[in-house]
């Protein structure tokens, strides 16, 4: 009988590779493979370089979405039944706890792990021509992460909830001309209650997660059109390339970006891609400098992926997500925080509600995502912390440090009325 | 691409990246560990699909408890045949025999109600006589008889969950 | 490499086992595995023996539409999943979970051809209609409410952890489900419910319906309303504020009432049994019985005489009054004490009528900082009280300055005379601290013989002068500085203070005077002039109300200057001259307090 075996290969077109040929075949026809490059630069896998904070945080949206997914089987976006059913996951729901667990922890962890990945990609200077637009893209998508995470935060109806959603949509409000109207659109009424319950539902599990997978997507899509991860100009020596296909004229929209560093150097391109407008790929100038992706990408991603789920089932398993009482609009809580991403926002909107929530957070928006078309010198790209880049880094490391400063005070430094008190 | 395999790792790690420089030792020792990550992804994978179905599963529901008191036997005399609507359920009792009859039609679930002659279908005219047989009309089967059992402090007791044999009846 | 992948990819299998075998591990499942073995032992015919082995350990639930819960519409009580003998007779002497619920005539149980049938049956109520708990839990902690965000933790019987230990060793016993009786017996006389129905009483004999709101019971507005405020509050907040009300609310204003055990208890489970609308009312129902609270005349006063002996005025009356009005949970008449207001003993020598009356319709008229309600009472029951209090003109009897110091001062002065006496807390202005030389070795001795002599117009200092004579006044004075004060008068140098405002007052003068004002004194005295400013709270003594209209027209120009310019010893109140501020600048603001003060056209 041959049918196994012709059910197998109309499946899986290939063996399993043995040779050269057959792990670039793999990769080729693999539909899931199919994203990544048959080869991959050496420096792409270090795990000292990216940290894999990337993958991590696609694996923890990949979770997000599968727990998700099942929590909404038995949830119910209703005032009067939403708690109900937490204490039911809590209860009566085989699996309950733990998934709701992993749902509240991976989120929390995808925001913190977003961000790494951001500061990643900036120390390393990755965000240079030609990746200008994948860093907007980048930057989008941490919003987009923050937004999904701020409307999950209503889901349980818990004190907790309706009061830092109270406290979050009040900061919105006071954005100029436009902020009492996206806080009255967002919430469906003058307070938080049933529409907003709703709204936040339907953004939670539709909309923002829609939205946030097609700008993975484009994402992921343009790491390999930008030519992989980015690495040093000059990493090694560079010994004579052992196949010359063609050499096509530098295209116009390089020579003035690259300069003439590029076009001296002798590249190797494929001449499809002499056909498409835009920056081109200098696929793996140095032969020595790259691997198969089968198995060795392969296996950094499957780790990265294990890793990630044994982390979030690790810590699910330990510590269960918060659920205080039901929602009471006429107690709330004292302080009133908001979720802790947001908790750096609260603590500037204590010292100046417009500045704070709106004027500073808007300016340092509108600096990040300008920031690759300010700074195109191309040196110090591919190294953490490049000496050529100290002005940039340190900037950025202020950035940085000042927010998680004000939101470690925020979260442990604040307590009654907004008191400063210490935690110890 | 195309070059030959043996100039690819001028200098690379020798041992983690492929086949090439495995020695004699090291050929078990990787397929082993293939092998364990293999069982671990598989095992993970399996244990995972089974718990979606364990949790798909509801533990409880949130309509008509399936197992629910009745009253006292004394609240069904002799010769009573009181369908309880909301339950689906018609109680029987013939002396000192109680019977607990489903009135969900066996052909499509519609309702059945109590008549003279039996039970009778109002959607598409099946017909059952008072033991619940089918006697006419598209219904396959009999309609089904629940346990009925008589709780520690005297009330009656029927389980949806426990169907018995057509005329098994409890003594009170 | 690999072999980190082979590690993780075990761990991933190992947490996931453990996660999945956990699933299938339960409590209740024991409980009712064990409830299944001793009932099949018990069995006496097979029909129940084929029935009891046809079951399987599974959660058994109560959908209860009828009462809402806490979190939502339906109530789901699971309880009967560890409780699984609840209704069966043969476990009456089990342990729990495995025990069967009690049978009782009080509850409305009837025992009828030899077995007890019961009235509320769990398959109509369920459990936490009674017991409070969380109904869906399936685990101890969960279903009995004892982590500390759950609303209703199980009445009289589960202490949540966080609760003070000596406040819940009190709250044990099955009399606090009494709360929950009363949700839907509503009668006040309702048999089953007595410790509610004392707490109702005492709710009325202590005062609390003066400032407490309760829809269909009271109408006081000083303090928060109280008619939901069982669903709002644990038993554990309840006493703790009946204990001491500030432990919770660092500035409120609630008296800390003498009360024993017995009747915190008492009013505790009246205050549990809050819970606005309770099921047995229809929305119309409850309309109409709050229209029928129009009067203010609490329950605990009706059925006396005071609504059938029509005008009497007869001081007999006045004195019955007075007990049932509770105006002794806080004043002090006599040996009794409530420990929180004035003492009433001398009223007929310290307050005329007029006063009196003023003082009952509205306190603040008198004493603007007053903590007493306004209790609206009928007017014949007031004019009674007053009439009783105008007798109380027996003089106080004569005897050593020290030991009037300690009938008639240290109440409110303390005994050690720094000013905290017993009920100074609850007094607006606070009573002067004796002990603060700074203040009182400035002030010459005549300032204080008048502010014994004749008291200090609206605040709480009565004119003793009425009361005793000249000597005893000068003796308390002289025991006063004796005792409290270590240091000799201290002569000032002559101050430059006119006896008169030069400015003359007007329109003009005193817009002046606000702008100055707004600039400089508001961070004590505050906005308004009240004395209620942003650091007012942590001065000690407070800022002036300067809106306190019988203090300020009683003060000559010549005292306001004198504070303004030279500041009050021993007080935050600094030498303004100091500051730059010149005297026809003060004179402006002089005359925009007295503008504040002017009485109404």
């Amino acid at each position: 009988m041959d049918l196994p075996s012709n059910v197998w290969k109309s499946v899986f077109r290939n063996p399993l590779p043995s040779s050269d040929r057959g792990r670039a075949a793999t990769s080729f026809t693999n539909f899931f493979l199919h994203i990544q490059p048959v080869r991959v630069s050496r420096q792409a896998l270090r795990p000292t370089y990216t940290m894999g904070l990337g993958l991590i945080s696609f694996f923890l949206f990949v979770i997000l979405t599968v727990t998700g997914v099942l929590l909404m089987f038995y949830y119910v976006p209703s005032t009067t039944q939403a708690y109900d059913r937490m204490l039911d996951l809590r209860s009566s729901v085989a699996f309950g706890v733990i998934l709701r667990n992993m749902h509240r922890w991976a989120a929390h962890a995808m925001v913190a792990v977003v961000f790494l990945h951001m500061c990643r990609v900036f120390f390393t200077g990755s965000y240079k021509p030609p990746r200008e637009f994948n860093w907007v893209i980048g930057v989008s998508l941490f919003l987009l992460t923050l937004l999904s995470s701020f409307t999950g935060y209503l889901l349980p109806w818990d004190q907790l909830a309706f009061w830092a959603i109270t406290v979050g949509t009040s900061i919105a409000g006071y954005a100029p001309f436009v902020g009492k109207t996206i806080k009255f659109m967002l919430l469906g009424d003058a307070t938080v209650g049933q529409e907003a319950l709703l709204r936040f539902y339907v953004l939670h599990v539709v909309v923002l997660p829609a939205v946030l997978t097609i700008f993975v997507a484009v994402h992921f899509w343009r790491i390999r059109k930008d030519g992989g991860l980015a690495k040093p100009e000059e990493a090694e020596p560079a010994p004579k390339p052992t196949v010359q296909v063609e050499v096509l004229e530098p295209a116009p929209v390089l020579a003035g970006a690259a300069g003439s560093a590029v076009s001296a150097e002798p590249a190797r391109r494929f001449s499809i891609q002499g056909l498409v407008r835009g920056p081109f790929v200098k696929v793996g100038k140095l032969e020595e400098d790259t691997v198969f992706s089968w198995p060795n990408l392969l296996i950094a991603e499957l780790f990265v992926l294990l890793l990630t789920i044994a982390g979030v089932l690790l810590v699910s398993w330990v510590f269960n997500a918060p659920l205080e009482q039901p929602v009471n609009v006429m107690h709330p809580p004292n302080p009133a925080k908001a979720p802790w991403y947001f908790l750096g926002l609260q603590e500037q909107v204590s010292y100046s509600a417009f500045w704070g929530g709106i004027g500073i957070p808007g300016i340092e928006l509108l600096l990040l995502v300008l920031l690759p078309y300010f700074d195109r010198g191309k040196a110090g790209v591919g190294r953490w912390f490049a000496r050529q880049r100290i002005l940039a880094n340190s900037i950025f490391l202020l950035f940085v440090v000042t927010n998680v400063i004000l939101i470690v005070i925020g979260t442990f430094f604040r307590g009654a009325n907004w008191q400063f008190v210490s935690p110890f | 691409m195309g070059a030959a395999p043996s100039t690819n790792e001028p200098a690379g790690p020798p041992a983690q990246q492929h086949g090439d420089h495995d020695t004699a030792r090291q050929i078990p020792r990787r397929n082993f560990l293939a092998w364990l990550s293999g069982a671990g992804v598989v095992g993970s994978l399996v244990a995972g699909v089974f718990s979606t179905f364990v949790f798909m599963k509801p533990r409880v529901t949130y309509g008509q408890p399936n197992r629910f008191l009745i009253g006292h036997p004394e609240e069904f005399p002799s010769g009573a045949r009181v369908a309880i609507d909301t339950k689906r359920v018609c109680i029987v009792r013939e002396g000192n025999k109680v019977a607990a009859i489903s009135t969900t039609c066996t052909h499509l679930g519609c309702i059945v109600a109590p008549s003279q002659t039996g039970f009778q279908c109002p959607c598409h005219g099946s017909q059952f006589d008072v033991d619940g047989n089918v006697t006419g009309g598209p219904a396959p089967k009999a309609l089904a008889w629940f346990q009925v059992s008589l709780t520690p402090s005297g009330e009656l007791e029927v389980d949806k969950d426990n169907e018995i044999q057509t005329g098994t009846y409890l003594s009170v | 490499m690999r072999v980190a992948l082979a590690v993780v990819s075990l761990l991933v299998l190992i947490v996931g086992g453990v996660v999945v075998f956990d699933q299938f591990e339960s409590r209740w499942q024991d409980h009712q595995a064990a409830y299944f073995h001793q009932a099949l032992a018990q069995a006496k015919t097979d029909a129940e023996r084929a029935a009891l082995e046809s079951r399987q350990p599974k959660i058994e639930q109560t959908i209860v539409t009828a009462f809402a819960g806490p979190g939502g519409e339906t109530r789901i009580d699971r309880c009967q999943s560890c409780h699984i003998a609840v209704d069966d007779p043969r476990f009456a002497s089990s342990k729990q979970p495995l025990a069967t619920h009690p049978y009782s005539e009080a509850m409305g149980d009837i025992f009828r051809n030899g077995r007890w049938e019961r009235r509320h049956k769990f398959t109509d109520f369920g459990c936490t209609v009674c017991h409070d708990g969380q109904g869906r839990g399936l685990d101890t902690a969960d279903a009995h409410g004892e982590g500390e965000f759950w609303p209703a933790p199980m009445l009289g019987s589960t202490i949540q952890t966080g609760w003070d230990k000596e406040i819940a060793s009190h709250l044990h016993g099955k009399e606090f489900l009494q709360a929950n009786c009363a949700q839907c017996h509503t009668a006040k006389d309702f048999a089953g419910t007595p410790i509610v129905a004392r707490g109702r009483e005492l709710f009325f004999k202590t005062g609390c319906f003066g400032c407490h709101r309760i829809e269909g019971l009271s109408t006081g507005t000083l303090g928060p309303e109280l008619t939901e405020v069982g669903k709002e509050r644990k038993l554990d907040y309840l006493w703790g504020h009946l204990v001491n009300p500030r432990a919770y609310t660092p500035t409120s204003i609630m008296p800390q009432f003498k009360l024993s055990d017995d009747d915190k208890k008492a009013l505790v489970i009246f205050l549990k049994s809050r819970r606005g609308s309770n099921p047995a009312e229809s929305p119309t129902e409850a309309f109409r019985l709050n229209a029928a609270v129009t009067s203010a005349v609490p329950e605990s006063v009706i059925p006396s005489e005071a609504m059938t002996a029509a005008a009497e005025t007869s001081t007999p009356r006045g004195e019955k009054l007075i007990q049932q009005y509770a105006c002794l949970s806080c004043h002090k008449l006599d040996a009794r004490d409530g420990g929180i207001s004035p003492d009433l003993s001398y009223e007929g020598l310290l307050h005329d009528g007029p006063w009196l009356m003023d003082h009952f319709h509205n306190p603040r008229s008198r004493v603007p900082d007053s903590n007493m309600p306004a209790f609206g009472l009928p007017e014949n029951d007031f004019q009674a009280m007053a009439a009783y209090l105008l007798t109380r003109t027996a003089p106080p009897p004569a005897a050593t300055p020290a030991e009037t110091y300690k009938s008639l001062c240290a109440r409110c002065h303390g005994d050690k005379g720094d000013g905290r006496g017993i009920n100074a807390i609850y007094i607006d202005p606070a009573p002067r601290d004796l002990t603060k030389t700074e203040f009182m070795v400035s002030k010459p001795e005549a300032r204080f013989l008048a502010s014994i002599t004749l008291g200090v117009p609206g605040t709480s200092m009565p004119a003793w002068g009425k009361a005793l004579s000249g000597d005893q006044i000068k003796g308390v004075l002289d025991y006063v500085f004796q005792t409290y004060v270590h240091e000799p008068r201290r002569q000032l140098k002559p101050r430059k203070v006119p006896e008169q405002n030069p400015v003359p007052m007007s329109a003009a003068s005193a817009a002046r005077g606000e702008a100055i004002f707004l600039q400089r004194c508001t961070g004590c005295h505050g906005r308004k002039a009240d004395g209620h400013g942003p650091n007012s709270m942590d001065i000690s003594p407070r800022p002036r109300n300067l809106r306190n209209s019988a203090f300020i027209r009683n003060a000559p120009d010549r005292r306001l200057f004198e504070s303004i310019l030279y500041g009050v010893e021993g007080t935050a109140m600094p030498s303004w001259m100091d500051y730059g501020l010149a005297q026809n600048e003060v004179g402006d603001i002089v005359n925009y307090i007295r503008s504040l003060n002017e009485p109404a056209k």
